[in-house]
């Protein structure tokens, strides 16, 4: 049992920083999850944990000891990999009992762990199976078992679902929920999927390019994201950014949103020192309504999804609303969140997502007519792409 | 019906080429089996009218075939041996580790292998007169290692290349040192890589001449199955059909270790360590 403290780690390779001053407090039996798009340095984290990379600068302890130049061995965790890596040449419990085993713990020991592991995972009946004769998901069991027969201090996941089917996908995150509950064991879970960490993370810390973007609960990073990527990275789809003219920043801030003047729950002193006569605004495609509302405005739809109970509007965007230019500020991050949802870089700035449940017929390229409170906007800083809060 | 003309044209190709590849074998029995006098006659049988089948036994009878047989396998396991010994480490640090160095380091073994084994024969031979070691099978043993090893080093690291690292990543995480996930995982994963690579290196060593020729000449005891069978050419007369037993005789051993080694050579032992 113990957290798991990083100190200033950082990491490069040659002349590319993978990680930057990475720094985190991660308490007992916590279960955080590292998200961010593929190459952000997740994986160099977690390997580094695990002490199967080396850090080039910091310090990380685990369970309250400095483990930083200790053997992967020597360090009291288990690992879960992407591809499983399993021993082929072992059957499933020779593979569980591999590092109990290696430590020296009594046959007979090990030969009750690894059926205890092998109950609470349901594999029991594979035991004397090698890896090539079982199933995705049995060998994604085996995996795991083989992690929790030694009870270590700290479980490491690198992505264990990614190479699941969606339906057992969904099927695996909440035995790993259940599991975790079960075993209380701190567990660092690395992901690209903002939907399994959402799901699964008592923590989440958000990375990109090697360096955290915010750390927080799913519920705090949803509706109060740092900055920009992180707006556009959490939530499915992401938030509408549009960029919105400052009209006034005497009293509260006022700015013109689809060519009304929307108060902006920020003080204008907060704005009034900003470098650019305009802001990027949020919303989530949820925050809006069919009808009027506290601020009411018309616009065309130009392509209408159903999925059934919910429908996306592609709603158009003004000109003065538009963020036209990729080199804009604040563009970039946009684009580089974008590609979560299927809009192309073009059709991001000119189209925002409008997400209803059961609206009835609505038909394409027909002025629709909704609303948003304005309580739920959420303001950014375009040079810094900071949030602007109250 | 398409389909049906394409393996008919399939089998064809195989057939035509393994006619290609095994009529000197055959050859080589006909001549074997047939009486010397037969062989100078116009045209040539395609089996002979009276097979003598106890050639095999006549030809061992009258030379030390075994004891170069023997010769030989000794040479070639240790020669193996060796080679395996190190390529093993070799091809291993080649394919995970990056040191600086290290491709132009792995272009370099090829580069020793490119140059004629007549070229080294010369400079071989004075260092091993001056270790003593000529007309002893050590020197066929380390000549013939300075022959494998380059082969056998780029073999396992494409063997190992294709095995995830993960898997030696999950061994340290359950308390293995690197030395230990190699033996403990990565070696016995790679089976069929080992088989293979070893195997091609038994056929390599087996099938010398010139070392054997070189620094053995003098040593009858020592003499390997390819030195012992130019030895049974007469000076007048060439018995062919002796010679062609022997030849037969000789072959058989590399046949056998294919057969045996077969199930590890096709591979697949690392289906399942992945998704
Ligand atoms: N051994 C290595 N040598 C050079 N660059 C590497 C190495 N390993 C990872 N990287 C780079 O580090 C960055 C982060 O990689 P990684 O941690 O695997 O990302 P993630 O797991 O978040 O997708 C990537 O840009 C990758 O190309
Ligand atoms: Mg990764």
């Amino acid at each position: 049992m113990g957290g798991i403290q990083i100190e200033h780690v950082r990491k490069s390779y040659g002349s590319l920083e993978v990680l930057k001053d990475f720094s985190l407090d991660v308490s007992d039996g916590e279960f955080v999850v590292f998200v961010g798009p593929s190459g952000c340095g997740k994986s160099t984290m977690l390997k580094i944990l695990a002490g199967l990379d080396a850090a080039t600068s910091g310090r990380v302890l685990i369970g309250g000891r400095e483990v930083t130049d200790l053997a992967p061995g020597d360090r009291d965790i288990a690992m879960v990999f992407q591809n499983y890596a399993l021993y082929p040449h072992l059957t499933v419990a020779r593979n569980m009992g591999f590092g109990l085993k290696m430590r020296g713990t009594p046959k007979a020991e090990i030969e009750r762990r690894v059926a205890d592991a092998a109950r609470i995972l349901g594999v029991e009946h594979l035991l004397e199976r090698r890896p090539k004769a079982l199933s995705g998901g049995q060998r994604q069991r085996v995996a795991l078992g083989r992690a929790i027969v030694r009870q270590p201090a700290a479980f490491l996941m690198d992505e264990p679902l990614s190479n699941l089917d969606a339906k057992l996908r969904v099927h695996m995150r909440v035995e790993i929920g259940a599991l975790h509950q079960r075993l209380g064991v701190t567990t660092i879970y690395v992901t690209h999927d903002q939907i399994e960490a959402m799901t699964m993370a008592d923590r989440i810390v958000i990375m990109r390019d090697g360096a955290i973007q915010q750390v927080a609960d799913p519920d705090t990073m949803f509706r109060r994201p740092a900055n920009l990527f992180v707006a556009g990275f959490i939530g499915s789809p992401g938030m509408n950014i549009i960029r919105a003219p400052l009209t006034g920043t005497a009293g509260s801030a006022e700015v013109q949103i689809f060519g009304q003047r929307v108060t902006l729950p920020v003080p204008g002193e907060h704005l009034a020192r900003l470098k650019n006569p305009w802001v990027l605004v949020g919303l989530r495609p949820e925050h809006f309504q069919l009808g009027p509302g506290a601020v009411t405005f018309e616009t065309p739809a130009r392509m209408v999804e159903s999925l059934g109970s919910e429908k996306y509007l592609y709603l158009e965007v003004p000109e003065a609303n538009r963020l036209v230019r990729p080199d804009q500020p604040g563009a970039g991050t946009i684009v580089a969140t974008a590609e979560k949802t299927n809009t192309s870089e073009a059709d991001r700035g000119a189209t925002i997502i409008a997400r209803l449940i059961n609206p009835g017929q609505i038909a394409q390229d027909n002025a629709v007519r909704l609303s948003f409170d304005p309580a739920n906007l959420h303001v950014f800083d375009p040079e810094t792409e900071r949030a602007i809060t109250a | 019906m398409r389909r049906i003309r394409t393996s008919i044209f399939l089998y064809c190709g195989v057939v035509l080429v393994c006619a290609l590849l095994l009529f000197p074998i055959y050859w080589l029995f006909v001549t074997a089996l047939s009486p010397p006098d037969a062989l100078q006659v116009l045209p040539p049988r395609l089996w002979p009218a009276h097979p003598r089948w106890g050639v095999f036994r006549d030809v061992l009878a009258a030379h030390p075939i075994l004891l170069w047989l023997g010769n030989s396998a000794l040479a070639a396991i240790g020669a193996v041996a060796l080679s395996m010994s190190v390529s093993v480490f070799a091809g291993y640090s080649l394919s995970r580790f990056q040191v600086r160095g290290g491709q132009s380091l792995g272009l370099f073994i090829l580069i020793a292998k490119m140059l004629p084994a007549t070229l080294l024969v010369i400079p071989l031979f004075s260092i091993f007169r001056s270790l003593h070691l000529i007309g002893n099978l050590w020197s066929i043993v380390l000549a013939h290692s300075t022959l494998i090893i380059p082969f056998t080093t780029w073999m396992l690291k494409g063997y190992f290349d294709t095995v995830p690292r993960e898997l030696e990543q999950a061994a340290m995480v359950d308390g293995c040192s690197p030395l230990g996930a190699l033996f403990r995982v990565i070696l016995p994963v790679s089976t069929p890589g080992l088989a293979a690579t070893a195997l091609y290196g038994f056929v390599l060593s087996w099938s010398d001449y010139a070392y054997a020729r070189t620094f053995l000449t003098n040593a009858q005891g020592s003499w390997t199955a390819n030195l012992g069978i130019t030895t049974m050419k007469g000076e007048y007369i060439i018995n062919w059909s002796d010679i062609s037993a022997a030849s037969l005789l000789v072959a058989l051993p590399i046949l056998l270790i294919y057969l045996f080694l077969e199930r590890y050579l096709v591979g697949g032992l690392t289906a399942g360590a992945e998704k």
